[in-house]
């Protein structure tokens, strides 16, 4: 396969062999899975196998997000909030529809189990809005984008207590199933549709005006402003594009747990932008590739397995997450400077 | 909303009747039965009572507004597993293994199970013991007790994971254990919903899985271990009946929708629902943190000069809202200069100081020490799995324990227990 990364100069392509070579995220991913292999029996079964993958889903769909908005040179740190909140206003919004119409089978309690066409569409569509929101905030009203997806994060969080008064929605139905527990080839369902939408999400930065547009705007804004594109707009579908992500993978993340409340996924953002560094985006903006993150995505969860399976407590996790991370962006300058 | 009807006149008529009857009945029962039984029909009871309706409206309107009488309907109150009556100054003494500190954790002999090999003595057995909060010494001395059984058995290995709060991370990790054909899994589950899909799995898997302290939403589960929620709010609210008839009331909640919080509240609310001369003047979630207790007690304090009394479902929330009165120089603030009453839930032994002290008026034990049932029932569930014993009960309700205060008192029949009596106090000592 040939990775193409999308930058704002004109896109440097490398042979494929050449490129996989001078790839750190990938030594990286071999190695983790080569030393799990070599440690413990259990590492590389089907089923751990098929673990890692569905939880690289998740945290790549978060990733994938918040590197689009990376790349414009901008943070949005309400993914994992509204991750959490779109699915809630999918489940108000059912729980509303079911009752005005009397579709009692819609909503049963607090559990939901009817048709997910509306519910996958109110999620999408909320998610999308939220994000466009930020990105109002962000180009038009000129508050900082740390700002502004804070201010969101805490409101999320807020409305999703209140829309559920604290209490958790149950999911059930054989879409919740197909999303959380189906193989396609022996490959979760999940990680397939993010590699699918990684696949769009890179075409579109690659290869179309808009996407170069971002690049160019996280590279330089005010040349870019000068060369007579309106920045604002492409600043919005930015965020609007991470909040649509952020309800996937919030269908993805409940779909797993069969549920929803407002508690869950507190700090998913860090990992979410955790990822994205792995992946060698620069948090100035200007550069990014979304091949590395959902590489990086697959490796994070990888290596997470992998000390999950050796049995090795989470503060220990976490100093080794954090030491890869340090590793991993070192290795990225001196591959970018070289 | 009551309503005043003939028939709920007659009901409310009869219902005193009987509750009266068996209050007469209780101070006698106390010492023939353990205090688990007798907590048990004073929550029935009262229970009974308040859904007759609240006279009190102030009560009324919270208890309806958040809706305690569904939590309180679905959560189980029941006897003890084969007929166990616990008794003050059971179990056994031992340094907990994570926390160093000296431990008498009161449930050791309830489903006994004794040292040495367990099941095959040949066959080394893996469990997963996976909660959240190493950092708490609640949630320590929880996992305290559960290493504490499992290293009395040498063929034993216990594998103990802290994911976080990360409910996803929990997941995760009882998926890795599935992966690795571990032989039984306990967990503590921070919040019910999302931990039931990971314990389907592994039951779906063959491995047995208990949870301890709170439930899961599987109803696959092998065994859930339970506290005594019912018993701590119920018994906030009997020592508050005891020693006041009036009063202006300040409550610092747990978050809006844990069991702790539903259950501990609701069943303070049955408790003085019919008394007419109590207010709730202020409702607050302070989700187990001390700061946000400061906080809005500190608030309550500036906003109101008559509180009478500070419900806390939690030893943190406790420990905040003293904090926040000692500050400011208001615990003798009550109307007619009467010492604000503050209760409490969790006998932590900073909490149990307060109350030698005479800071804190009361607390309801609810002890972390039940990590070791949670072994012992896993380890009888792959024992029934090997055929080789009876499976435990699925639900293994741990037995209701009496209030703490600093003089002894008798309160509808339970005899209260003082600080220096009560050796199962959890966390670290404090001067």
């Amino acid at each position: 396969m040939i990775i193409a990364e999308a930058t704002s100069a004109p896109a440097v392509r490398a042979s494929g062999l050449a490129q996989i070579i001078r790839e750190p995220i990938l030594w990286l991913v071999l190695s983790i899975l080569v030393l799990g292999a070599l440690t413990s029996p259990h590492y590389l079964s089907a089923l751990n196998i098929q673990n890692l993958l569905r939880n690289a889903a998740l945290v790549g769909l978060l990733a994938t997000g918040m590197t689009i908005v990376l790349i414009t040179g901008r943070i949005d740190l309400s993914v994992a909030a509204n991750m959490v909140f779109s699915v809630i206003v999918a489940v108000v919004v059912t729980s509303w529809v079911g009752r005005e119409l009397g579709l009692r089978w819609i909503v049963k309690g607090n559990t939901f189990a009817g048709s997910p066409l509306i519910f996958v569409a109110v999620s999408l569509l909320t998610g999308t809005a939220i994000g466009a929101l930020n990105g109002v905030g962000v180009a038009y009203f000129k508050v900082a984008s740390f700002i502004m997806t804070l201010v969101s994060l805490t409101a999320l969080r807020g409305l999703s207590y209140l829309a559920t008064n604290g209490a958790p929605f149950y999911l059930k139905g054989a879409f919740f199933n197909w999303l959380s527990d189906e193989l396609w080839l022996g490959v979760p369902v999940s990680f397939v549709l993010l590699v699918v939408l990684v696949l769009f999400a890179h075409a579109f930065l690659s290869r179309t005006v808009a996407g170069n547009r971002l690049f160019a705007i996280g590279g330089n804004e005010t040349a870019t402003l000068y060369s007579g594109i309106t920045t604002n707009r492409y600043i919005v579908a930015s965020f609007a594009l991470s909040g649509l992500f952020a309800a996937v993978a919030g269908l993805v993340f409940t779909a797993r747990l069969k549920s929803v409340e407002a508690a869950l996924a507190q700090g998913y953002e860090l990992t979410a932008i955790a990822i994205a560094v792995l992946g060698g985006v620069a948090l100035a903006g200007g550069t990014g590739s979304l091949w590395r993150v959902l590489t990086a995505a697959v490796g994070f969860s990888a290596g997470l397995n992998l000390l999950a399976i050796w049995g090795v407590p989470t503060w220990y996790q976490n100093l080794a997450i954090g030491a890869v991370l340090i590793l991993a962006v070192s290795l990225t300058r001196l591959n970018h400077k070289n | 909303m009551l309503k005043f009807t003939r028939r709920a006149a007659i009901g409310g008529v009869m219902s005193v009747a009987v509750f009266a009857a068996t209050q007469g009945c209780l101070t006698a029962q106390a010492h023939a039965d353990g205090v688990h039984d007798v907590l048990n029909g004073l929550i029935a009871s009262y229970s009974e009572h308040a859904k007759e309706g609240m006279s009190n409206k102030s009560v009324g309107e919270l208890f309806e507004k958040d809706g305690f009488r569904d939590y309180l309907d679905a959560y189980p109150v029941g006897g003890l597993a084969d007929g166990f009556v616990w008794k003050p100054g059971m179990g056994a003494t031992f340094t907990g293994p994570y926390s160093k500190l000296e431990i008498k954790a009161p449930f050791t002999d309830y489903i006994p199970l004794p040292e040495g090999p367990v099941l095959d003595p040949k066959k080394t057995y893996k469990i997963g013991f996976v909660f959240h909060g190493f950092n708490h010494p609640w949630l320590i001395s929880l996992a305290d007790a559960a290493a504490w059984e499992a290293a009395r058995h040498p063929n034993v290995e216990i594998e103990v994971i802290d994911a976080e709060f990360d409910d996803n991370k929990m997941g995760q990790v009882i998926d890795t254990w599935v992966a690795k054909k571990y032989d039984g899994i306990v967990l503590w589950p921070s919040r019910e919903a999302p931990m039931g899909p990971p314990v389907d799995r592994a039951i779906d898997a063959g491995i047995p899985v208990v949870s301890v302290d709170r439930r899961t939403s599987s109803e696959k589960i092998s065994s859930e271990v339970l506290g005594n929620f019912y018993a701590n709010g119920l018994q906030e609210g009997l020592y508050l009946k005891e020693v006041l008839k009036a009063g202006n009331i300040v409550l610092n909640r747990k978050d809006l929708g844990s069991t702790a919080d539903s259950i501990r509240t609701g069943a303070f609310l049955e408790v003085i629902g019919n008394v007419d001369g109590f207010n709730i003047q202020g409702n607050y979630h302070t989700n187990s943190q001390r700061t946000l207790a400061f906080q809005s007690t500190a608030d309550a304090l500036q906003a109101f000069n008559d509180i009478s009394v500070s419900f806390n479902t939690g030893g943190e929330e406790a420990m905040g809202a003293l904090d926040a009165i000692r500050e400011a120089k208001r615990l003798n603030s009550a109307p007619d200069g009467k010492k604000i009453v503050i209760l409490a839930n969790d006998d932590a032994k900073e909490v149990l100081k307060e109350i030698a002290d005479g800071n804190i008026d009361m607390v309801s034990p609810y002890t972390p020490l039940i990590g070791d049932i949670g072994i012992r029932a896993v380890i009888k569930h792959i024992g029934a799995k090997e055929g080789l014993n009876d499976a435990p009960p699925k639900l293994i309700m741990t037995p209701n324990l009496p209030m703490i205060t600093k003089t002894k008192m008798v309160i509808e029949g339970v005899e209260t227990m003082t600080p220096d009596e009560w050796p199962y106090a959890y966390g670290p000592a404090v001067n």
